[in-house]
């Protein structure tokens, strides 16, 4: 079951030593995620959206602001939120159908049921025949499937990425997409997806926020009108590629500080 | 560069073994050793106190003090002596099994040891008591480990029914008082303290084991008294002369006794009470004493009389005393 | 392993025999292989001190040992899991921990006798001593290269405490566990022959043979029970070996 997020008033300042050297991240965030979008975070570098997320997955706390999932407010690591990373994270000293497993495995689901729930993972992620394969036997979109299932399985209700193909090449990575579309089109999850590739986002989002250099705020919010599934070539695709670019440019070239 | 190495590994080795046919010979001085405490030497105290050895034309050194036999013969071993006092079976073992090569030149003492138990410990009347107790040595193959074995022996006992370890004898009266061990076999001083200190009683003293034991004895190395007999001689006769002055004068020897021992006068005068000073020479002891380190295992000899002939050398003894 | 990594130390001894047999080195200073040989043959026949064989000997040295080693590894890897884990715990142990470290666990036996007697319990603890520090040392350090990332990723999925300690935390750290543990009873080993100078009271251990053929001055024995310590250490260092390859599958 999706939900929708909502993200009121975020601040977050890392403290440092000098009283008014402190490092603001996030001057004011808001913004709303409806049930079932796929909402792309895009920015330049050192602009926070990983920090954005990490806040959302219980990882780092907030100066001020709160967010809420479903009306309920998120504090702290929550079954409801899931987050896949760039690195895969995936525990080495597991086995491909282990690592799976484990959401199911927190959460106290018997064995029998754990395996037999993962094992439609790996036939529905196309990784049959590596289920007793160690991670580091796996290439990288292998271990980013396997990632992958392992959010998917614990059913968040809402899921995180961090610029899950980051590592990968641009071969691999578009397979990948095509991959992520096809089980986001089955379970229609709500996404909160980050990148700094702006292709990626066209083709992959229903919305794009556009995020400005620190202190971050969200410059513009864009609705992606394509029709699926997309041609990453179209005119439209295209036009709204050259726009976000133009846009990303001229935050970095007259940044507010 | 395989060459190199082997060839560096090669002098390392000759290097290492074989300095020792390089000696010089001219007239040296002697490296002598005693062991720590043990009033069985006093004779050498004695001797160097009053400059016998100096009278005589020798250049005493002494050159280390010892724990234990076995000890003085592996420095022996190693080149780093000329002559020691140092107990009968010590000495007859590692020459025995061919680790040093030295001669007996002379007798130091017979009897002056003792075995001790806790002065508490009121059960333990007889040798046969000890079974399943443990018993302290200075050595494995020292006079005390031998006299030890043997009384047991005699008593109709297995050397298994008694756990013997090794401790130096200066540990031996601590872990007698704490319990450690049970009884403790040692050289005078060292009993004679236990019992002023009131931590032991004598349960056996060396004479009632084995009567007229030899004990120790003076030694020159083998190499060192083909060099220079001379000087071995100059030795033996200020030996011969300190032995004789312990028994002329008591008192004196009392304090010498003192002074090396670092001990208290009452358990001095004790200890030397205990000890018999004599120079001269048993042959048949030291048979004694082969016959019992086989029997232990300790040696093997083919030919044991050969070897006490071999070992004992009375010649330089009878040229000065029939002076 | 390859036949050419046995050839150093066949040509060694076959100079060393040569050197011996031709009487450059004295016999009574090293004996020739050959004798040192026949002086294996007289530990596990006859044994030293008489009557006590070799293999028995093994036998309570190698349990010591392993007495010694068990309350090191009891010790040290939880509390080396949880200093890895507790920034306040390592401030509060680190200090203790690098002063009593450096001293060699031989310096601690005469506390040892005061407090456990002569025997096998105080050589027990000097090869605790030994073992204890490596482990803890590489356990703390498992712990703390585990990367970062795994554990958010648990967290992530909601575990809690436990999970993360029994699952994230001891899997990750079980390399470098093995290795202190690997060194731990390398150093243990090489300790224990010096604790049984000290004394042992059944007579028993390989330190104490070799004490013992000292005072029977027989070099060829003391040169054959050194060599059979040195394979003992070999031997449990290979078998360690073997179960890091197998338990680390995934390295």
């Amino acid at each position: 079951m999706a939900l929708s997020l909502e993200i009121s008033g975020l601040k977050k300042v890392y403290p440092s030593v000098a009283p008014d050297d402190n490092v603001q991240v996030f001057d004011r965030i808001d913004c709303i995620v409806e049930k079932g979008q796929f909402l792309t975070i895009v920015g330049p570098s050192g602009c926070g959206k990983t920090t954005l997320l990490r806040i959302i997955a219980g990882l780092e706390e907030v100066t001020s602001g709160e967010i809420r999932l479903d009306g309920e407010r998120l504090n702290g690591c929550n079954e409801k939120v899931g987050m896949v990373f760039q690195e895969y994270a995936l525990f080495p000293w597991r086995k491909l159908l282990p690592n799976i497993e484990v959401g199911l495995e927190i959460k106290g689901v018997p064995a029998k049921e754990r395996r037999a729930e993962a094992m439609e993972y790996v036939r529905a992620f196309g990784l049959e025949g590596f289920e007793n394969k160690y991670p580091k036997e796996l290439s990288g979109g292998m271990k980013q499937r396997v990632a992958i299932a392992r959010t998917l399985i614990a059913n968040p209700q809402i899921v995180l990425m961090d610029e899950p193909f980051g590592s990968l090449d641009s071969q691999t990575r578009n397979t990948m997409q095509n991959f992520l579309l096809k089980i986001w089109t089955e379970r229609k999850d709500t996404v909160l997806f980050v990148t700094h590739n702006v292709d990626e986002a066209v083709y992959l989002s229903d919305r794009i926020a556009v995020l400005s250099p620190r202190p971050t705020k969200i410059l513009k919010v864009f609705d992606v009108n394509l029709d699926r599934p997309r041609d990453r070539t179209s005119r439209e695709a295209n036009r709204l590629r050259r726009e976000i670019l133009a846009l990303l440019e001229h935050s970095e070239q007259y940044p507010c500080q | 560069m395989k060459r190199l190495m082997t060839a560096a590994m090669l002098f390392t080795l000759v290097a290492m073994f074989g300095t020792d046919t390089w000696a010089q010979s001219s007239a040296p001085p002697v490296r002598m050793a005693y062991l720590q405490s043990d009033i069985h030497h006093l004779a050498l105290w004695v001797a160097l106190e009053k400059g016998f050895f100096k009278v005589n034309g020798a250049d005493v050194e002494v050159k280390g003090v010892f724990k234990a036999g076995p000890e003085i013969m592996t420095a022996f071993a190693a080149g780093e002596l000329d002559m020691a006092y140092v107990g009968e079976a010590p000495s007859t073992t590692a020459v025995a099994n061919k680790a040093a090569k030295v001669v007996v030149v002379s007798q130091v003492n017979t009897e002056g040891s003792a075995l001790v138990v806790a002065k508490k410990k009121t059960n333990i009347k007889n040798l046969t008591d000890l079974q399943g107790k443990t018993v302290a040595v200075p050595g494995h193959s020292t006079v005390q480990d031998f006299l030890l074995r043997r009384a047991l022996r005699g008593s109709g006992m297995a050397l298994e029914q008694v756990n013997i370890i090794v401790l130096k004898p200066p540990e031996m009266i601590g872990a007698l008082r704490i319990g450690q061990v049970d009884a403790f076999i040692a050289w005078e001083p060292y009993p004679s303290k236990a019992d002023t200190m009131s931590v032991g009683r004598n349960l056996a003293t060396s004479k009632e084991m084995w009567p007229g034991h030899p004990c120790c004895v003076l030694v020159s190395d083998r190499g060192f008294l083909d060099r220079h007999p001379e000087t071995v001689v100059a030795v033996v006769k200020s030996h011969v002369q300190a032995t004789e002055y312990i028994h002329r004068n008591p008192e004196d020897a009392v304090k010498i006794g003192i002074k090396y021992t670092g001990m208290d006068e009452a358990t001095v005068r004790q200890a030397v009470q205990n000890v018999t000073y004599t120079y001269e020479l048993s042959l048949q002891g030291e048979k004694e004493y082969v016959q019992f380190l086989s029997e232990l295992g300790y040696i093997r000899l083919d030919n044991p009389d050969g070897f006490v002939d071999q070992f004992i050398n009375p010649d330089i003894l009878k040229g000065i005393l029939s002076q | 392993m390859s036949w050419k990594r046995l050839l150093p130390p066949v040509v060694l001894l076959l100079v060393w025999q040569g050197l011996s047999a031709s009487g450059v080195i004295p016999e009574y200073k090293l004996p020739s292989p050959v004798a040192v040989a026949a002086g294996l043959l007289d530990l596990i026949r006859t044994g030293m001190p008489p009557g006590h064989r070799l293999h028995v000997h093994i036998y309570y040295s190698v349990q010591r040992v392993l007495w010694g080693y068990a309350l090191a590894l009891l010790a040290a890897i939880p509390l080396g899991i949880f200093m890895g884990w507790s920034r306040t715990l390592r401030n509060l142990m680190e200090p203790l921990v690098e002063m009593i470290r450096p001293v060699p666990p031989l310096a601690w036996i005469p506390l040892a006798i005061l407090w456990f007697g002569i025997g096998g319990k105080s050589a027990a603890f000097i090869i605790f001593l030994g073992a204890f520090f490596p482990i803890l040392l590489n356990t703390v350090s498992g712990v703390r290269s585990i990367d970062p990332v795994l554990i958010e990723a648990a967290r992530v999925l909601n575990a809690g405490r436990r999970f993360i300690f029994l699952k994230v935390l001891v899997p990750g750290s079980v390399p470098s566990i093995l290795t202190g543990m690997r060194i731990g009873i390398g150093i243990g080993w090489m300790t224990l022959v010096a604790a049984e100078f000290t004394g042992v009271k059944q007579g028993y251990g390989l330190g104490y043979m070799i004490m013992t053929a000292r005072d029977i001055q027989r070099s060829d024995e003391i040169i054959a029970g050194m060599m059979v310590i040195g394979l003992i250490g070999l031997g449990i260092d290979a078998c360690l070996r073997l179960a890091e390859q197998h338990l680390v599958k995934w390295r």
